[in-house]
This record gives C-alpha cells, sequence and structure tokens, in this order.
C-alpha cells in the first residue's frame, strides 16, 4: 500500500503542504513558548506553577462628589464578587495566590476595573474603578501599585 | 534533507494510539465544557460577568445559541468517543472547543490549550478507522475495512507537542532562580500547611517538607524530571522510563493542584509514544492451558493498541513471546513483558522488566530467529 499510496495518492501539492504545515506548526508553537517569558498573558506557553506570589486589592468606586466606596459594598443593583467570578478576582480584598504568576493577574484585574466600568449601566455616581494593590512576587518585599479605570461619563 | 524530511511526513503508520487517544479524549472534552455546561443551565454564561475578548471582531453569539453550542459540542464529543462519524464529530468537537477558548482571555488555561491541540490533530489524522462504531457498521454492512495506516505527520507533530509541554514547562522553571532554587515550592507548601497537617502523615514528614533546605534540592528534582520526560520521550532506549515516571509525576500533579483535565489528558496522550506498527509481537500459547487461556483473555481485553498476534502453540509448549526484533522470551518472562505492552498493566509490569530474570531471558533469547509461520493462523486478532 505504501508505495502505491505515495506514488499515485500523493501529489506534490499534498507532500510540499504537509511540510509547510508541519514547520509552521512547530515554529508557531516555539514562538508562544518564547512569547510566554514576556507577554502577561502566556497563551500555549506551558509555565506551569510559575510563581508563588500573592497579592491583593482594594478595590474602590470613586464617585462624582470624590467619595472613594469598597467594590464589596454592593451599588445600583450590582455586586463585584457578580460581575467579576473568573481568575481569582471574585474577593479581591483577600490575599490570593498569583495561580498563573503575578503580571498575568494584575492584567486580569486590570481589565476587570476596565470591564465593570464599562458594564454597569444603571451606575450613575462612579467616575472610575481604582484598585490599590499590594504584591508579593515569590518571596520579595510586598510592593504596592495603583490601577484605574477609564473616566466614565456620570450623570449630574 | 528535505526529501527524508517529506519521507517521514508521508510515511505511512498505523494510526492506532490516536484511535484509542480519541476514545479517551471524549470524557476530557465533557470535564472541559461541565463548568460551562453548569453555568449555562442555572442560565448563566461568560457574558454575564467579566470577560476579554481578544479581539472585537470576533463573532460572539446570542446566549441561546451560545449554550446550543457547547451541548452539540457536548455531543459532538461523545460521537468522537463512539467513533461515530468520526472525523466529523472530532473535527466538530474541535471547532467548538476552540471557539469557546478564544470568546475570551479568561477561558485560557494550560489545561484547555493542550486539549485544544490534541483535539486538533486528532481532527486532521483519519483515526476512526479503528476502535470506532464507523467500522462496526462497515463490517456490518460487509463492506472492506479501510486502511488502518496513514501518513504519520500528525502523530509526529503530536509527540512534538507532548514532548513541548514538559520542555517548556521544565525550562521556565529551569531559568528562574526562584523556580530552581527551591523558593517557589517552598513558599507553596509552607502556605499549604495546614491542607498538609490534615494529611495521614507522620510529623517528621511535614517538617520535612515545609523545611526551606528540602526544597533546593527538590525544586531541582521536579525541574530536571520534566526535561528528562521531554528528552526521553525521543529515544526508544528511555521512552518506557520517561512514560513511567510521565505517570508519576501526573498522579503527583493531580494530588496536590487543582489542574482540571491536565493529569488525564497528559497520561492518555502519553500512548501515542508506542511503536505506530500493530500485530508486530507474536504470542504462541497453549489452549488447552488454563494459564495460557488466562493470558489471552487479559491480552484480548486489554490490548487496546494491537500489540500482539495470539497464536496457537503445540499442546504443552512452554507460553512463548516473539517481538518485533524476533527476540523469544519464554515462561513468566514472557508474561512480564507482555503485560508491559498493554496500556492498562504497562506502568505495574514495566519495573519487572529490571528484575535479574527478566533481564536474563530477554538476553538469552534476542538470538535472532525468524518467525514461524502460524501453525492455524491468528486466533485473537482483533
Amino acid at each position: 500500500m505504501s508505495a502505491q499510496y505515495r506514488t499515485s495518492v500523493t501529489p506534490r501539492v499534498r507532500v510540499v503542504g504537509r511540510r509547510v504545515a508541519v514547520v509552521a506548526v512547530v515554529a508557531v508553537q516555539l514562538g508562544l513558548i518564547g512569547r510566554g517569558y514576556w507577554s502577561d498573558h502566556k497563551q500555549f506557553a506551558f509555565q506551569m506553577f510559575p510563581e508563588s506570589s500573592t497579592w491583593r486589592a482594594e478595590v474602590v468606586r470613586v464617585t462624582a462628589d470624590g467619595r472613594r466606596v469598597p467594590v464589596e459594598q454592593p451599588w445600583s443593583g450590582y455586586r463585584w464578587d457578580e460581575l467579576v467570578q473568573d481568575r481569582g478576582l471574585r474577593y479581591p480584598s483577600v490575599r490570593h495566590h498569583a495561580d498563573a504568576g503575578l503580571d498575568n493577574q494584575l492584567a486580569f484585574l486590570d481589565s476587570a476595573l476596565e470591564w465593570v466600568a464599562d458594564n454597569t449601566p444603571r451606575d450613575s455616581e462612579t467616575r472610575y474603578l481604582e484598585a490599590t494593590v499590594t504584591s508579593w512576587h515569590n518571596d520579595d518585599a510586598p510592593s504596592m501599585e495603583v490601577m484605574r479605570s477609564s473616566e466614565r461619563e456620570v450623570a449630574g | 534533507m528535505i526529501a527524508r524530511f517529506d519521507e517521514l511526513l508521508g510515511r505511512p503508520v498505523s494510526m492506532r494510539a490516536l484511535a484509542l487517544l480519541r476514545v479517551l479524549a471524549g470524557p476530557a472534552v465533557l470535564l472541559h465544557l461541565e463548568p460551562y455546561l453548569s453555568d449555562a443551565s442555572h442560565g448563566e454564561t461568560y457574558q454575564d460577568s467579566f470577560y476579554e475578548p481578544y479581539a472585537e471582531a470576533y463573532p460572539e453569539l446570542p446566549e441561546s445559541l451560545y449554550i446550543g453550542l457547547l451541548w452539540l459540542g457536548a455531543a459532538a464529543a461523545v460521537a468522537m468517543s463512539l467513533g461515530l462519524l468520526a472525523r466529523m464529530a472530532t473535527t466538530t468537537t474541535f471547532a467548538i472547543v476552540a471557539y469557546n477558548l478564544f470568546l475570551s482571555t479568561t477561558h485560557f488555561h494550560n489545561n484547555a490549550a493542550y486539549l485544544l491541540i490534541v483535539l486538533g490533530l486528532l481532527a486532521v489524522a483519519p483515526c476512526g478507522r479503528e476502535l470506532s462504531l464507523d467500522s462496526w457498521l462497515r463490517r456490518r454492512r460487509g463492506q472492506a475495512p479501510l486502511e488502518p495506516t496513514a501518513p504519520g505527520w500528525p502523530l509526529w507533530l503530536l509527540r512534538f507537542e507532548c514532548a513541548a509541554v514538559y520542555g517548556a514547562s521544565g525550562l521556565s522553571k529551569l531559568v528562574d532562580p526562584d523556580w530552581f532554587g527551591g523558593t517557589v515550592t517552598w513558599q507553596r507548601v509552607v502556605r499549604a500547611r495546614e491542607d498538609l497537617e490534615a494529611w495521614p502523615l507522620p510529623d517528621w514528614a511535614v517538617s520535612l517538607l515545609t523545611d526551606r533546605g528540602f526544597h533546593t534540592g527538590a525544586a531541582k528534582f521536579i525541574v530536571l524530571t520534566e526535561l528528562l520526560i521531554a528528552l526521553g520521550l525521543w529515544w526508544r532506549g528511555t521512552r518506557y522510563a520517561a512514560v513511567w515516571v510521565a505517570v508519576v509525576f501526573h498522579l503527583s500533579i493531580e494530588a496536590s493542584a487543582s489542574v482540571q483535565v491536565f493529569s488525564y489528558l497528559g497520561i492518555a496522550v502519553l500512548l501515542i509514544w508506542a511503536v505506530p506498527s500493530t500485530r508486530d509481537r507474536v504470542l504462541r500459547l497453549d489452549l488447552a492451558n488454563d494459564r495460557h487461556r488466562r493470558l489471552r483473555a487479559a491480552v484480548g481485553a486489554l490490548d487496546w493498541l494491537a500489540r500482539f498476534r495470539v497464536e496457537p502453540a503445540a499442546p504443552g509448549a512452554p507460553l512463548q513471546l516473539v517481538d518485533r526484533d524476533g527476540t523469544v522470551i519464554a515462561g513468566a518472562p514472557a508474561v512480564a513483558f507482555t503485560l508491559s505492552r498493554l496500556p492498562l498493566t504497562a506502568w505495574f509490569a514495566l519495573p519487572t522488566l529490571l528484575l535479574p530474570a527478566v533481564r536474563r531471558a530477554r538476553r538469552a533469547g534476542s538470538a535472532r530467529i525468524p518467525v514461524a509461520a502460524p501453525a492455524a493462523g491468528p486466533v485473537a486478532d482483533r
């Protein structure tokens, strides 16, 4: 079967196509493994259990009149733990392990602030959301940073 | 060079291991989709809470259609495992799992990525011609079975991806001083000390596992294990050891961390490292002998990779195994060797191949002899 298969069934284009497909998959996979060393999101880089880093964040809504209201308090019919349920972000004030690394975790937190700011139309008082993040990279000393969502348009 | 590369990619090889992996991949897909389906049954989808599309242009379905698609994915996974319209079912499963994975960055996990790679390569390989309802239906209709071999490139690519998973994981730890130095594992264990103390472990073991110095060595052992699996799989001399260690590695991870389908999938994918040829080992059995009949039954039930041809031996003849290189082994070493080549018993039987008696028997039988023509044809060919 094999000789016949190779000579009569396999046209040149199939041989070249197969070669290109295999080389492309290998190259893309190696590229994605390399990308994992600098990207916050490490898709297909297979960096398992990368860090023992931990983090927590005080997330507040900053209102038009300047109040800073913790998101643990429901607002305008919204609850943070219902709006943000995934990637270990549900209870940000509790110190958590950063499962896929600190950079990845904080990138998700940053995106979550933006998403909540954009997807809470009944909220007419919040100007932006702000997270004061304390993070511990492995056994390094803690570091702090502040993240903010974009400014929202508020009534009045 | 290119010609040799093309020959390798196009070389017809048995698709048996991929067929078995196809069967095993269905449950992995169902486990992967279960949280999404569970949320959907409560009327919730990814759209109801924080998610982050990769691209604005990525098409998003209305909620009811999305839920329907998830259920279609689950049904396709079942059909894929059963081998019913196997190619279409596998392609559908791959497409739906891929669509769902790329809906949001929050859906991404390493185990889902590995599952997607496996499904993609199963979809391009003609692995539905064996171990499938499709092949059973063909037989019932009196049609000739389809050719069970096909160009090997999907198998080689999956081997590359399998090794890449271990290699990438090991390399990322090797180049990270905190990981290689033991800080990461030590901190993880110390933080989980309460869980550790809940296990039935003696105090000295808990003290050892939470000792900083222990992790200085243990971390290096973990990193080198991953790298040795990645490399060891490529050479025949080290392949069985690499597979054996990889099974232990996955079971250890499963016991100590929540990794969704990764352990199950990781162990299942190890099947693809079997030499892709079938029925190239001969087991000669005296079918009047109860012990031989029991071994035939075990081989008939557990030889999922179709390694063996069973042939009747003369009455009173000892149990005999002829390996693919002509090595002849008899008696208990032959049983040990046979069990070491069956997927379900391999992990337990492989260490017995290191026993002096088994090694002596294999050495003594390695004088190559031609495989005799079967006296009455195969009796357990499936």
